[in-house]
């Protein structure tokens, strides 16, 4: 059996590690060129410097982090290629595992032999499952060793899609879309409609985690500090923001999206700056910075969380899956 | 009494509303070589995955040897399988499906030598992927499987129907050699009959999803007659006849295709020998025939 599964599937087997090596000689030199202009500019050594300090106060490491950003924020959509790589997997190797015997009635040579259909399509997705699972593991490194100097200058490994290619969520993913092309395959019985079906199926699944769910795995933290203080909260902790904005004296929301800092040099000039809030209707001071936000330590829960959810349903799917195995002739 | 190799009863099969096969009884003993026959659609290839364990039956049961192919992992081992358009997968090459079929079969039933020298004796290349090799090369590649199984029961779901004549003849003398060899007892499906009548000595017939006769073919042709004599009313008793199969009237005469249970008033009556062509085609044309399976077993 594992013989038969690796002469069928060696050929999708090898055009994955083409694949795989293409993307490596794209992001290999683009994350090496990366981490050495953020080492050279010297903003490593600003941004190790600030730490994980919740406020900072002065120009922080803004400047050097600007010019970096607008270098390379850009090349970010190049995780992109990461986050599709599980439903890629999906549809070549999870949706033509059954659906491709069926639909060349090769079914009835295969489970006409010695082995119960049940040990057949166990094996096989053991093995296409565990060479899924090689592959996120390594992309997932790759995708964290490549997004390293970005996640620091701010972006943090919280955002959309970020989130999505590094840590044990792609394994996760990965899992899930193998089962998931095996599933649509036991289903449409030909490969294109069940290529198709397990697209669809995919990004809904992911799209409803991920916006709907996700927030929500833990409650959020808030945080409150006056405009008027001498620092600012600090924008490289990689926390996740939900919200945030400026709320008066009375509690009330005025600006939202905004942070301000009006702390001066001079007393009469933080003043001066708080007065003109009062002034512009803002309501009674005083004014406080609040953001509602997850902590960036509360990353691997989150990672396991969303992996977690992903790995049940992939078991979910398998047992449907083996459950309609048996029902075709 | 002889070891009976398929054993149905009140097997039947059902696809949303409508049954694809519906009570079928019958008792393939072991050592035949039966025909299953039938129009399409009339329940043959359900009949056959039902038998080999692809499809769950849902009323009646189905043994093989006296196991459930559906639950018994040693039923499997009993049985070969060509299923339709003799499915391979085409980038294989015949010695891969031959390695396939070692790791896919317990070491005590495949043989690797039988799939092997049968491939070498009709001069097949097996280092050629199987889908570059003609149709009737194909199909003997997939007989080639199925013997080097070594079953008891061999089940063939239309193996020639796709084939030209001379590919259909060699494909059907190479499977009368090795049922010779091996003593397997086959089923074999087709629509033409007269790719069976000279091979089979068992008949199963098959008419909208029902059992409309089954029996050893000497039985069934000695126990039928074609009568032919003076004009008679439809309906009306024949002594020595059991049923009237079918009827065709002119305006004096009158010819019968009949199933005998004694003789036949031979003044009366000139009484002909019938085909085995002549029977089936009468059973299928016969009007509601369906509702009165006969089991001449």
């Amino acid at each position: 059996m594992i013989w038969l599964t690796w002469r069928q599937h060696r050929k999708q087997a090898l055009w994955t590690a083409v694949a795989l090596a293409v993307l490596a000689a794209v992001l290999v030199p683009t994350g090496l060129s990366m981490r050495s202009s953020f080492e050279d500019s010297g903003l490593g050594a600003c941004l190790r410097a600030l730490g994980h300090s919740r406020f900072v106060g002065g120009e922080g490491c803004e400047a050097l982090s600007q010019r970096f950003g607008n270098q390379y924020d850009s090349t970010a959509f190049l995780a992109i290629l990461f986050v599709l790589l599980p439903i890629v997997l999906g549809l070549f190797l999870g949706a033509p595992l059954v659906a491709k015997e069926v639909e060349n009635g090769t079914h009835r040579l295969v489970w006409t032999q010695g082995i119960s259909r049940r040990r057949w399509i166990l094996t096989k997705f053991g093995l296409v499952g565990a060479v899924a699972l090689v592959l996120s593991v390594g992309y997932a490194l790759g995708a964290a060793w490549w997004l390293r100097p970005l996640d620091a200058n701010g972006l943090g490994r919280f955002r959309y899609l970020i989130f999505d290619v590094q840590g044990v969520a792609p394994i996760g993913y990965t899992l899930f879309a193998v089962a998931l092309g095996i599933l649509a395959g036991t289903l449409t019985r030909r490969v294109l409609p069940a290529m198709g079906l397990s697209l669809i199926a995919f990004i809904a699944v992911r799209a409803l985690v991920e916006l709907l769910a996700r927030p929500s795995f833990l409650a959020p933290e808030t945080l409150s500090y006056r405009i008027d203080g001498q620092g600012m909260a600090n924008r490289f902790t990689g926390d996740w923001v939900y919200q945030e904005g400026v709320r008066n004296g009375a509690g009330t929301l005025v600006l939202p999206d905004a942070r301000v800092g009006c702390g001066g040099d001079t007393g009469a000039e933080t003043a001066r700056c708080v007065e003109r809030f009062v002034q512009d209707g803002f309501g009674p001071a005083p004014f406080s910075n609040w953001q509602e936000y997850q902590p960036a330590d509360r990353f691997w829960t989150f990672q396991a969380i969303e992996s977690g959810i992903f790995l049940a349903l992939t078991a979910l799917l398998l047992a449907l899956a083996i459950r309609r195995v048996r029902r075709i002739s | 009494m002889t070891e009976v190799a398929l054993h149905a009863e009140g097997l039947g099969k059902r696809y949303g509303r409508s049954w694809a096969l519906q009570d079928c009884s019958l008792a393939l003993p072991a050592g035949r070589i039966a025909a299953l026959v039938g129009p399409n659609g009339a329940g043959k290839s359900t009949l056959l995955h039902l038998a080999v364990g692809l499809l769950q039956p849902d009323a009646g049961r189905v043994r093989v040897f006296g196991r459930d192919p559906r639950h018994d992992r040693d039923a499997l081992a009993d049985l070969g399988f060509v299923a339709q358009d003799t499915p391979l997968y085409p980038d294989f090459t015949a010695a891969e499906l031959i390695t396939m079929g070692g790791r896919l079969n317990r070491r005590g039933v495949w043989d690797d030598a039988i799939a092997r020298d049968r491939l070498t004796r009709l001069g097949i290349p097996s280092d050629k992927p199987v889908g570059k090799l003609s149709g009737g090369q194909r199909a003997q590649v997939a007989l080639a499987l199925a013997l080097a199984k070594r079953p008891r029961l061999l089940l063939l779901d239309e193996p020639v129907a796709a084939l030209d004549p001379l590919a259909r003849h060699e494909f059907m003398q190479a499977l009368m050699g090795a049922v010779g060899e091996y003593g397997t007892t086959v089923l074999l499906s087709s629509h033409l009959l007269a790719d069976l009548e000279r091979v089979c000595d068992h008949l199963v017939l098959l008419h909208t999803s029902h059992v409309q006769l089954t029996g050893p073919v000497e039985e069934l042709l000695a126990g039928h007659r074609r009568l032919i004599g003076p004009r008679i009313a439809d309906g009306a008793a024949v002594p020595g006849v059991a049923s009237v199969i079918r009827a065709s009237h002119t305006e004096r005469q009158s010819t019968l295709l009949v199933r005998t249970e004694g003789p036949v008033d031979q003044d009366h009556w000139a009484v002909h020998e019938v085909t085995l062509e002549d029977l089936v085609l009468a059973h299928l044309g016969a009007p509601g025939a369906a509702d009165r399976p006969e089991v001449a077993a």
